[in-house]
């Protein structure tokens, strides 16, 4: 039987406005809660500036640590958004419909936090601001003569982020435009005015609705190349590097695009279960659903388990001594070697593991324990390529070094997760974070098939 | 002096004989005066943050009590085909038409990408503001910029002492710029100049005349060998080689290995 | 989308399940002219392909490896190609795609080739240099680079053997447990030494619902495990036969992009072979347009990515500059088999990127079947470029790949050993389904039961049923 009866349209309303019509009482405690973190880390960053960038844990050979490795963390996290909607939608999976908007929200707001990260990052970031970011606005800089370096993946990097960011906003925005209407109705004040302008005169009548669904499509398939651009050009931060060594591998990018759809949908399907278990959305986040994206996360997460073995493979394979040398401290030597375990552990063995049954699978705490560890492991992989790479990186053994970080560092990074945090929190005030419509019209489409005497789940189909 | 004058085309070159060298580091503490380096303090070395635009690196060979002391100076390669440099998103170094790598500090924006993609290491982060003490504040260079904190810095090969005498060539004595006039400058960089044994010997490699000019050919020679698909002719026994050759890199600094008259017995 | 009938024609098809049976027994039982025609000319290209084997193995012997080269890259081309077609059946069965239903047995039935690729892998087993150096000379390596190290017992040889077997016997193993209940189904209408074959080959299956269960977990479990060991077996052959024979080519994008390869290409022979049932086959009726269009998708999808593995390889190699790889490019990508692979470029992904962009061209038949086939092409360069370079690039043993050698071009053998290679397989394909249906009965008709046109306010269209 089908799981989640066919509700009235007017119950899905009411129920999935609630975020916004409805302010509950712990919601302002948690904001505030994450704004001080937030706000911790902005004067930590503050702090950095001021004092220059000795008051980080990196030296002159562990030159990248911390903020990169959140960096490539975020980006891979925007992953989920185009992964769920626009892949399934092209692929006309029915259990996509109430992820989709939380993924492409979570994708614009960790984009956003993770473009923070190489700002900090770079020792003059007044500069930074004017040379590289303002390449969005400016896709080559001609009239200022400032000529940047087109041969620098540091250059293929904002380009790509941009316009992943920029096509991700149009994408949840042009999503957006049935349900501001329908919120736009039932508001009054200031905020029916916003609305009123965002929702940009939707009637709903049928050519809106052609073009909304054209536009949806089209976006779908034009931002699936800069989808996998973006987590490409950031790998090739790396692949490009040919003097660090276990870094310059030519399986790079397809093994972190992949790692970033699967740290990507873990992270979804959390969210997911907290906004199902914060605003009661027992109805429409149902079971099922978190166990399609369970399945279809076992599938992502061996894919990824084929690129690591590919990478790790292919590091011994060339027997060379200094990159033998990295492999020998992240697997051998401690702490590296703990990590390595814990990494491996958690990314692929555990979640997996508690994903291949269907009772396991539908059991939130355990599908949250295992988001949790993939995107635990997944941190600690970046942190694992980016860092023991450059300790060890060549063969003047005279140079090998390490890396801790600092407090600044820590502080600014548990201050981005707070970031997102705070901004889901704050978006879903302001818009409903499972689609009205989508909803709707999955429901519409669905029907039943009688075959002998079982009656069997069905839906309409348009091609 | 409206007109400039035809320059002649220098593609500077270092040759490190490591057979003289001792390992005494005068070349470090004369780079670090010559070119304004901060001081390395305990902290900042415990840091691993020292700055070395020449350093020497020293390894260990046999085993205790058979053990001899190796020593290899190192310092920007200044390599034809640089890694540093395509990966610089706002081409703060870059390649210029003497066989230099050069640093623009007013473009860095600090990314450390380049040192992160110098196989040789030797490109440095200013993690802090530079500071002297107020005494020595008069033994600074005035003909070397201040590096502020946020940029990447490295070895020059004393440019400023190569532009210094060409200036003084054309501007002072009203010279012509060429092979000769510039030596009669007896410029050299600051690590050449303090080398006490001349394991350090810095020229044009184009000059027939400097000590560097047929290391030069030899080493390019066998580069040719290689691209031409050519089999190795013969195996003669040369003392020159660069670092890291199997990069591709092609550095404008050559060593001469070593001769060990006596050397270590391995395994005993 | 507007209302009324609005699926084009002969989108999907729907079979009375009543008639299936007989039909596919009636087919099968047959032996129209073409076909023996076609098992005629395969079969004369097969016994070419032995003469061509016997004569390179006279001339050359099995001592160096070089001249092996075209015999290796058909091989590969086979395996390639033969080992990765079953898993269309298994992928999309495992995804409950309806439209695979008219595919997958055509997609099941390579597994027979996995006996042709055991056999003609024990010669490459021989060819195979040693993992050691016999004498170390200089500037060599005591071990050559390959995936296996300090070399376990056997390795490489034995392995991939083993791999390749066990293959063979999982695909088999899959293609019997889905043939099972048509073979049931056959042993009833058939006569003579095919009603002997189906009453073997179906055992004690009676269609009671424990025996569809297992039926169903079986396959999805064989067919994970397939999935598996094939990746696993096309990385170790490919390293093996190419990237551990070109000294100090490290790549580890070469195994996946040996695996895609193998995707795309099986998915356009799968194609192909639908193509030609439908037009001549007399499969109309079965073979829906469906099948091309929803294929056409993961085609162009697998083409895509084919140009994207592709392209992060050769930007990482063209960035890095370093000697063996510079030189790993000029020899198969741009001087000596750079024409081979502007051609691998153009039919891997010009060519069916160009073709499948258009949404009418792909609802047709001939649309993705053009581009299928040109995607099998394509990985046919593909294989003779790799490894016909990689058996001829030079001292195994050797730090690097130092000098580029020019290209290696075929003697008569080697053309008879490639068509050879290519007629042998049509031969035991077309063989093969003189005595297996070719279109799985029992998926068909249950396909028919779970599709139907109903009406959605004021349009008819297609209801798909989903069952968990």
């Amino acid at each position: 039987m089908q799981e989640g009866i066919v509700l009235p349209a007017r119950r899905i309303n009411a129920d999935l406005l609630r975020s916004i019509l409805n302010s509950p009482k712990w919601f302002w405690i948690i904001v505030a809660f994450m704004a001080v973190f937030v706000l911790g880390a902005f004067s930590t960053a503050g702090f950095l500036i001021n004092r220059g960038y000795g008051v980080t844990g990196l030296n002159n050979q562990v030159l990248w640590g911390f903020f990169i490795t959140n960096f490539v963390f975020w980006i891979g996290i925007s992953h989920a958004g185009v992964m769920l909607s626009a892949i399934l939608r092209l692929s006309k999976a029915e259990w996509r419909r109430p992820a989709t908007r939380a993924a492409e929200v979570l994708t614009v707001f960790s984009l956003m936090t993770a473009m923070l990260m190489p700002l900090i990052h770079t020792g003059r970031p007044w500069r930074t601001l004017y040379w590289i970011y303002t390449l969005p606005f400016v896709p080559y800089d001609f009239a200022r003569g400032i000529w940047p370096n087109v041969r620098s993946p540091l250059v293929w990097d904002p380009s790509a982020v941009y316009t992943y960011l920029t096509s991700s906003i149009l994408f949840v925005l042009i999503a957006l435009i049935p349900d501001f209407a329908v919120l736009r109705d039932r508001t009054t004040g200031l905020s029916h005015r916003i609305y009123s302008v965002l929702a940009m005169g939707w009637q709903g009548n049928a050519r809106q609705w052609k073009l909304q669904i054209i536009a949806g499509v089209l976006l779908s398939a034009l931002i699936l190349p800069v989808f996998v651009s973006v987590h490409s050009i950031v790998s090739w931060d790396f692949g490009m590097a040919v003097s660090v060594k276990s870094w310059h591998s030519t399986v790079f990018a397809p093994y972190f695009v992949v790692g970033a759809v699967h740290s990507g949908v873990s992270a979804v399907v959390f969210v997911m279960i907290l906004l199902r278990w914060c605003y009661g959305w027992q109805d429409y986040i149902r079971l099922e659903h978190i166990d399609s994206l369970g399945r279809l996360l076992i599938v992502v997460a061996t894919g990824w388990f084929y690129f690591f073995v590919m990478e790790v493979i292919f590091g011994f394979y060339g027997m060379e001594s200094d990159e033998l040398a990295v492999r020998q401290m992240q697997f051998m030597e401690e702490p590296w070697n703990l990590w390595m375990i814990f990494f491996v552990g958690l990314t692929y063995f555990l979640p997996v593991g508690l994903w291949l049954t269907r009772s396991w699978r539908r059991n939130l705490w355990l599908m949250s324990i295992a988001c949790i560890s993939v995107n635990i492991g997944m941190w600690l992989e970046r942190f694992l390529i980016i860092v023991p790479a450059q300790a060890r990186k060549q063969v003047f053994t005279f140079n090998w070094y390490t890396y801790a970080p600092s407090i600044v560092e820590i502080m600014i990074i548990v201050g981005t997760f707070a970031m997102v945090t705070m901004l889901m929190l704050l978006l879903s005030r302001v818009v409903p974070l499972i689609p009205l419509y989508d909803i709707k019209e999955g429901d519409i489409l669905k029907t039943q098939v009688q075959i002998g005497r079982r009656t069997v789940p069905a839906t309409f189909r348009e091609d | 002096m409206t007109t400039p004058k035809p320059r002649i085309d220098h593609k500077w070159g270092m040759v490190v004989d490591l057979d003289r060298c001792t390992g005494c580091q005068a070349c470090v503490v004369a780079c670090q005066s010559e070119n304004n380096l901060p001081i390395n303090t305990k902290d900042v070395f415990l840091q691993r943050r020292a700055y070395e635009w020449i350093r020497i690196e020293r390894y260990w060979e046999g085993e205790f009590p058979n053990v001899k002391a190796r020593f290899i100076p190192i310092m920007c390669q200044h390599c034809e085909n640089a890694p540093c440099e395509p990966v610089c998103p706002v081409f703060a170094t870059y390649h210029n038409d003497e066989g230099l790598n050069v640093q623009v500090y007013n473009r860095c924006i600090g990314t450390r990408y380049c040192a992160n993609n110098c196989p040789y290491q030797v490109r440095f982060f200013n993690y802090w503001e530079p500071v002297w003490p107020e005494r020595m504040r008069h033994q600074l260079n005035p003909d070397v910029t201040i590096r502020s904190r946020g940029v990447m810095e490295r070895c020059s090969f004393c440019i400023q002492r190569i532009r210094r005498a060409e200036l003084t060539v054309e501007r002072q004595e009203q010279g012509k710029l060429d092979h000769n006039t510039m030596k009669e400058r007896n410029f050299l960089p600051a690590c050449a100049m303090a080398c006490p044994t001349n394991a350090l010997n810095f020229g044009d490699q184009g000059d027939a005349s400097s000590p560097v000019h047929h290391y030069f050919e030899e080493a390019n020679h066998r580069l040719e060998e290689r691209h031409h698909r050519t089999e190795r002719t013969e195996e003669h026994p040369s003392r020159v080689y660069r670092l890291l050759e199997e990069m591709g890199t092609k550095p404008n600094v050559i060593y001469l290995k070593k001769v060990d008259m006596f050397p270590v017995k391995k395994g005993a | 989308m507007a209302a009324g009938e609005h699926h084009s024609e002969g989108m999907w098809v729907f079979p009375a399940p009543e008639a299936v049976t007989g039909d596919m027994a009636e087919k099968a039982a047959g032996m129209p002219k073409a076909i023996a025609r076609a098992l005629v000319v395969t079969g004369i290209l097969f016994g070419l392909g032995i003469a061509g084997f016997v004569m390179r193995a006279l001339d050359d012997g099995f001592g160096a490896h070089g001249p092996w080269g075209y015999y290796a890259a058909i091989f590969m081309f086979l395996f390639m190609v033969t080992g990765a077609a079953p898993l269309a059946a298994v992928a999309f069965r495992f995804t409950k795609s309806h439209w695979r239903r008219p595919m997958s047995r055509v997609s099941e039935l390579f597994a027979l080739l996995g006996v042709l690729n055991v056999i003609m892998f024990i010669p490459l087993m021989i060819v195979l240099p040693s993992i050691k150096n016999p004498e170390v000379g200089v500037e060599e390596l005591e071990i050559r680079r390959s995936i296996w190290f300090e070399t376990p017992i056997g390795a490489p040889l034995a392995w991939d053997f083993l791999g390749i077997l066990f293959l063979a016997i999982c695909s088999l193993a899959i293609l019997w447990l889905s043939a099972m209940p048509d073979m049931a189904e056959g042993r009833l209408s058939a006569t003579g030494f095919r009603r002997r074959l189906y009453s073997l080959l179906a055992g004690r299956w009676y269609g009671t619902k424990r025996q569809w269960t297992i039926q169903k977990v079986g396959l999805g479990l064989l067919g994970a495990f397939y999935f598996m060991t094939l990746v696993f077996v096309q990385f170790t052959v490919a390293s093996d036969y190419a990237m551990s024979l070109v000294a100090g080519w490290k790549d580890s994008i070469f195994p996946p992009l040996f695996t895609l390869t193998s995707f795309q290409s099986s998915l356009g022979l799968i194609l192909l072979a639908l193509f030609i049932m439908r037009r001549w086959g007399g499969y109309e009726q079965y073979i829906g347009v469906s099948a091309f269009w929803s294929a056409s998708k993961i085609l162009l999808g697998l083409t895509l990515l084919w140009a994207y593995h592709t392209f992060a390889f050769l930007i990482t190699f063209w960035y890095g500059r370093l000697e063996i790889e510079q030189n790993v490019l000029k020899y198969f990508f741009f001087e000596a088999y750079g024409g081979a692979f502007a051609a691998n470029l153009f039919f891997s992904f010009i060519l069916p990127f160009l073709i499948l962009l258009w949404n009418p061209v792909r609802k047709t038949d001939w649309g993705p079947t053009l581009a299928g086939l040109s995607a099998l092409s394509g990985a046919f360069i593909f294989n003779l470029k790799t490894f016909v370079g990689a058996f001829n690039a030079g001292d195994v043993y050797a730090y690097f790949f130092e000098f580029v050698p020019g290209p290696t071009w075929p003697d008569l053998w080697d053309v008879f050993m490639v068509i050879g290679g290519l007629g042998a397989a049509a031969f035991i394909y077309i063989a093969a389904t003189r005595l297996i249906p070719i279109l799985s009965v029992w998926e068909t008709k249950e396909g028919a039961k779970y599709q139907k046109m109903d009406t959605l306010v004021r349009g008819r269209y297609l209801v798909l049923a989903k069952p968990e």
